[in-house]
């Protein structure tokens, strides 16, 4: 009897063994920063020690790594399974089940904070269910509205710049949604800024909390983008059962509708305001079967199939990043298939390339030693935008862009159309979002969502 | 342009150090100690496919030389030297060095007399929103400001913090 004991007990031994030596927790050498499995979201990136006598393009390859680094442990830690708080929880690993809920997902969506009338919103407010949509609703379901990621209600139906939706290869417009985290949402809140009377006597400088590195994080912005996708393809991406929400057009002519499907992320753009990034910190990610690259098609080195594009497309409407004609109606299926391509924006900023694919590798494995079937190894980082030139969570007086690297940086689900490499026309995060107002003309620290105000 | 390899570190670097003397901007504003921009690299390798790269080293020599006399000479006689100010028939080199102010000022290439076969143009998109001349006028060029709306109600920022060396050597 004890011979059996004991060897139960030493297979245990090795069985456990086997299993936590299979999760490893971080890639740490030294005391530079790594991509780590852990719940907590860092407050701001680490940086660690230059190469000596490093040139430009080494010391920007370094400290984008760093930045990189960042980015996925906030990726790992807003994707992190939430306790009953919202916030990680410990006891739990991403993808440990292939999928499963996350963090960010209880952030507050905006349309439940710039409430109708400048009411006055709540953390944990009900949320803002449409008429159409409360047939269907369930306690804790998400609703999806948004055909464009520009948050202003006059343009929800196109992207920056009112550029146009997305449409993937099944003929369903892409979706999408934005949430804050609680440091924004009480800052919005401390400072009525929910509201456009609140907005109108506010008399100060717009100025969200910083996240301080090892401490509290800063205000968070997430940008999310769905497509519908089957059943089959579920164990490619997040997904979501969610109601999608079309309102009432007049150009045009459809009713509002609303009708519960199964939506898989496509794209998650994170923005973060830290004190090394008084212009906010930008990462962004996608998914890996979204769209081919620039030299992917002019080498002929495509998968077998794309989220947003079509390697087999002849005739009409294989001209890539190209809008989709009007009229625009959300609620059909559309003939019109988008053909992204994600086009080189980083000539003279190879560094943020290759720090990408680095980082993106070292995530792979961390995530697949949780679980080979886990759904977050199908997404990767495309890179991390930081100010070069900034002060402790203030811009500095002469550069108040803090001259951004990469110069470009673009989502192709969120930022389809602008992709390129031309000042104030392409997608540069910091840039554009350093034109943003609120209601009033008073800058509004790098965030459009002000602009919902009622 | 050719297509030969990237200059080095410590050519471009040496490079951004000249032109900070010529144009009376601080070198680690011509050349931060991150650069994603790099125009600084940007405009060396373009200058050099202007005028060869023979031109371009006697230029550097001749800065090297003037920089590491003893005792030290200010950046505005540095300047006065390469761009011989007080000759009414500035030599090919003098007339280069001007060329280098223009492309840092208006981010373009204006040919210099020598250079018959030349063609003015604009060397980049990055070169024209960051030509210097709109940093020493604290203001930004048409079609891009790095501004938040409303600036133009505000004192603009000092001198100094839009790169301008104020003290010894500045202002030509």
């Amino acid at each position: 009897m004890k011979k059996i004991v004991t060897i139960i007990v030493l297979t245990l031994v090795a069985v456990t063994m086997i299993v936590m030596s299979a999760i490893p927790t971080t890639m740490a050498t030294d005391n530079k920063p790594a991509i780590v499995l852990k719940s907590q979201i860092p407050g701001d990136a680490q940086f660690g020690p230059l190469p000596p006598n490093a040139t430009n393009e080494q010391k920007l390859l370094a400290i984008q790594g760093d930045f990189d680094i960042y980015s996925w442990n906030t990726f790992i830690a807003l994707n992190w399974p939430p306790g009953p708080d919202g916030n990680g929880d410990p006891n739990k690993t991403i993808g440990q089940y292939g999928d499963n809920d996350t963090v960010w997902e209880h952030y507050r969506d905006v349309s439940d904070i710039f409430l109708a009338g400048g009411k006055k919103p709540s953390w944990n407010g009900p949320v803002t269910v449409p008429t159409q949509c409360k047939a269907s609703y369930k306690p804790g379901m998400r609703i999806l509205s948004q055909v464009g990621k520009t948050p202003t209600v006059l343009t929800d139906f196109s992207q920056p710049f009112n550029t146009g939706p997305l449409i993937d290869q099944n003929g369903n417009y892409t979706r999408y949604e934005i949430l804050v985290n609680k440091p924004m949402f009480d800052y919005i809140l401390q400072n009525t800024l929910y509201s456009k009377a609140g907005q109108k006597v506010f008399s100060g400088t717009v100025k969200f909390p910083c996240g301080v590195l090892n401490g509290a994080e800063g205000a968070i912005m997430v940008k999310s983008s769905w497509k519908v996708i089957s059943a089959a393809d579920k164990n490619r991406f997040h997904t979501q059962t969610v109601l999608v929400y079309s309102p009432a057009s007049q150009n045009p002519k459809y009713p509002a509708s609303c009708s519960t499907k199964l939506m898989g992320l496509v794209g998650l753009h994170i923005g973060h305001k830290t004190n090394s990034g008084a212009q906010w910190l930008w990462s962004t990610f996608e998914h890996v079967d979204n769209a081919p690259t620039e030299a992917d098609v002019a080498n002929k080195k495509f998968k077998s199939q794309y989220n947003y594009y079509n390697p087999k497309c002849s005739g009409q409407n294989c001209t890539p990043n190209v809008v989709p004609p009007r009229p625009w109606n959300p609620t059909k299926v559309s003939t019109f298939h988008s053909q992204v391509v994600r086009m080189n924006m980083f000539k003279g900023n190879e560094f943020a390339f290759e720090s990408a694919a680095a980082r993106n590798s070292d995530a792979l494995k961390l995530l697949l030693g949780v679980n080979q079937n886990s759904v977050w190894q199908n997404y990767e980082l495309i890179s991390t935008m930081w100010p070069t030139n900034t002060g402790q969570c203030m811009a500095t007086p002469g550069d108040p862009l803090g001259t951004p690297a990469p110069n470009f940086l673009a989502n192709t689900t969120l930022e389809t159309y602008i992709q390129g490499m031309v000042p104030n026309v392409s997608s540069n995060c910091i840039e554009c979002h350093n034109n943003a107002t609120m209601t009033t003309p008073v800058p509004s620290d790098f965030t459009y969502i002000l602009q919902r105000a009622q | 342009m050719t297509t030969n390899a990237p200059p080095s570190e410590a050519t471009v670097q040496a490079f951004a150090d000249m032109s900070a003397a010529l144009t009376g901007f601080q070198s680690s504003f011509i050349r931060p100690f991150l650069d994603p921009v790099n125009l600084s690299g940007t405009f060396y390798e373009f200058a050099v496919a202007q005028v060869g790269q023979s031109m371009m080293d006697a230029l550097m020599s001749a800065f090297a030389t003037l920089s590491s006399q003893s005792p030290p000479i200010s950046p505005q006689q540095i300047a006065d030297s390469l761009l011989e100010v007080t000759s009414a028939t500035p030599s090919n080199q003098a007339q280069l060095c001007q060329a280098i102010v223009s492309m840092w000022y208006l981010g373009s290439w204006y040919p210099p007399p020598f250079q018959t076969d030349g063609l003015q143009q604009v060397i980049s998109s990055q070169a024209y929103t960051k030509s210097l001349v709109w940093n020493l006028a604290q203001a930004h060029p048409m079609g891009f400001s790095p501004f938040t709306f409303g600036y133009w109600s505000q004192a603009p920022a000092s001198l100094e913090t839009f790169g301008v060396n104020t003290g010894n050597g500045g202002g030509q």
